[in-house]
């Protein structure tokens, strides 16, 4: 549905020479600088998967979003949606994505929020049906009754994104492009966002593909992800998958005995072996290390005989930590992990 | 072309409604409107006091001329006010991508963010009673065949203004704002408001040609008052050259625009 292929981009950016005769001969002659935004990403996302798209802020995942929304050309590779090139037809391909960008609004700023919707509805020839329809469901979801009346300039951030995230749902797009779906929204408003996302695309098998900062929305509206790194894709598969190649476990170890924090970890040490054993508070250690090492069971068996367990603690690794053990391999031999 | 249309009127309506939920705003608008019709009909009055007419118009002619200006002007202002927006920040910000990711043609999505503005309308109220109460102090020959045409001019006006408005605001494409240049162009078109007969010789040609705002109020004044003459059959051939350019400036730099930002 979605197909990125050798995607590159280039701005050019012009450099500012500081002061003000830096001013006037910038005015003469520019220093144009070249920014690599993309360079040479694929990916593809099949009909119906919701993908999230993820990397370190300047990876590039704006500008994939752009591009595949049709507002940026790229300067070489070429991306499809739903089988059409996003800049040769742009009514079509309007009709056939919704977009979140963030920080910027698609609502008509000075016009009630409502009024944004009866536009939308007439601008994509929806059916009176399906227009009221949609506007139920939203109201139910998001709360929009409240802020319906209300002009969209006037609306706080959350209550604006909730309005945002229901504009850009409501002509039934089959693709969906969140970029930063929920920023700014407090916990409370992130759920609706995604109870309303899940609600919509299961509803109607829409393909999704998500940026975010937040690891939440990722883990609750996606079950695929695509990683770049330094404008390339470095890994493209399932989030279960993904999580599971964390390099580093951690194993958190609460006691109670007459043993000394610093006797406890040494031993703990010199009996794995190959691990890194801290001091986390009083009476509580620390035990990280390869996923193989630092399992539960090898602590036990390591503080047996000489202190009392109260509590053992093994969380799942953080998509977080995940990525950025991803990035360090990668950034190894260049481009490696493909 | 149907669709257009039918849009049109769906934002009619969302405009006309935005005026009644936003009364106070309105009737302050108008107010303000009202406020400067009379400072410049006062300021007519004044140097009517002195001579009585200037480069042949009387005091009755040149308040005519002064409703038809505002008229024009508010024809624009109701329909573009949101091109300022484009000159201001759209581009600069990259907001600009919203209008891009809708099924109608871009600068239709733009302008529809406000369209019927409730300030432009309450201009064109204005303009239109000047009009009203400046034609009862004259002797007009007005014949179907005359309105209609005036009509049709009021429009090639507002065309102008328009055309001046997108052409300067596009130039943002290519130099992020165009803010400064817009207001410095629109401080040109209160010569509107003068008999073109005023300015000198090279004036006359800049005002006509150039940036043509003799065409947003001299001309379709001149002709209600004084019949055809060479400008009227020219104003729309110049309207329609000014505003091929503006859109083809317009379609160049949404071709470049590259959605800069966050």
């Amino acid at each position: 549905m979605i197909e990125a292929h050798e995607l590159s981009k280039v701005f050019k950016v012009r450099k500012m020479r500081p002061g003000l005769w830096g001013a006037v001969r910038g005015l003469v002659s520019a220093d144009v600088e070249e920014v690599r935004a993309l360079d040479g990403v694929s990916f593809s996302v099949p009909a119906g998967e919701r993908t999230a798209y993820l990397g370190v802020n300047g990876a590039g995942k704006s500008t994939t979003i752009k591009a595949l929304a049709g507002v940026l050309t790229p300067t070489s590779g070429h991306c499809r949606v739903a089988g059409r090139d996003p800049r040769a037809d742009r009514y079509a391909h309007a009709r056939t994505i919704g977009v979140v960008f963030g920080h910027r609004t698609q609502l008509w700023w000075d016009l009630p929020v409502e009024e944004s919707f009866r536009i939308l509805a007439r601008l994509h020839d929806m059916s009176k049906e399906d227009a009221a329809l949609n506007r139920k469901l939203f109201d139910e979801v998001l709360d929009l009754g409240e802020i319906a009346h209300r002009p969209v300039r006037t609306l706080s951030l959350g209550q604006r994104m909730r309005a945002e995230v229901a504009a850009a749902l409501f002509h039934n797009p089959r693709v969906l492009l969140l970029d930063e779906p929920t920023i700014g929204l407090d916990l409370l408003l992130k759920e609706a966002v995604h109870e309303l996302v899940n609600r919509v695309v299961a509803d109607r098998g829409t393909t999704v593909l998500l940026t975010s900062h937040d690891v939440a929305d990722i883990t609750a509206i996606c079950e695929r992800v695509v990683v770049v790194d330094s404008g390339r894709d470095v890994y493209t598969g399932d989030l279960d998958d993904l999580l599971r190649q964390a390099p580093t476990r951690t194993v958190r170890l609460d006691y109670s005995g007459d043993i000394s924090p610093e006797s406890l970890v040494s031993h703990v040490r010199h009996y794995i072996g190959l691990v890194q054993v801290e001091i986390v508070g009083r009476r509580r250690i620390k035990v990280e290390g390869p996923p193989d090492l630092a399992t539960p069971q090898a602590v036990l068996n390591a503080v047996s005989g000489l202190v009392t367990v109260t509590d053992l603690v093994a969380p799942e690794p953080t998509l977080g930590e995940v990525l950025r053990a991803l990035y360090v391999r990668t950034a190894e031999p260049a481009r490696g992990a493909r | 072309m149907r669709r257009y249309l039918s849009l049109s009127l769906l934002l009619t309506g969302v405009g006309l409604r935005r005026i009644l939920a936003y009364r106070s705003d309105f009737f302050v608008g108008i107010g303000a409107f009202a406020l400067r019709v009379v400072m410049h009909a006062l300021l007519l009055g004044v140097i009517y006091q002195y001579v009585s007419d200037i480069a042949g118009w009387t005091f009755d002619e040149a308040l005519l001329l002064l409703g038809v200006a505002m008229l024009v002007r508010g024809l624009d202002h109701a329909f573009t006010d949101q091109l300022w927006e484009l000159g201001r920040k759209l581009v600069q910000r990259g907001e600009l991508v919203r209008y891009l990711v809708r099924p109608v043609h871009p600068l239709f999505s733009l302008l529809s963010e406000r369209f019927c503005y409730p300030e432009g309308i309450g201009e064109v109220l204005a303009g239109l009673a000047v009009i009203f109460y400046a034609a009862g102090g004259l002797e007009l020959d007005l014949g179907a065949g005359r309105i209609v045409l005036f009509g049709l001019l009021l429009l090639v006006g507002a065309l102008v203004f328009a055309a001046v408005k997108l052409l300067l605001a596009a130039l943002a494409f290519w130099t992020t704002t165009s803010l400064q240049v817009m207001t410095a162009v629109y401080e040109v078109a209160d010569t509107a408001r003068y008999p073109l007969d005023v300015f000198p010789v090279p004036i006359r040609v800049v005002l006509t040609s150039v940036i043509p705002f003799a065409l947003t109020g001299f001309v379709p004044a001149d002709y209600l008052l004084h019949g055809a003459g060479v400008l009227t059959w020219l104003a729309p051939v110049i309207a329609g050259v000014l505003t091929a350019l503006a859109l083809l400036a317009w379609s160049r730099g949404v071709r470049r625009f590259e959605a800069v930002g966050p």
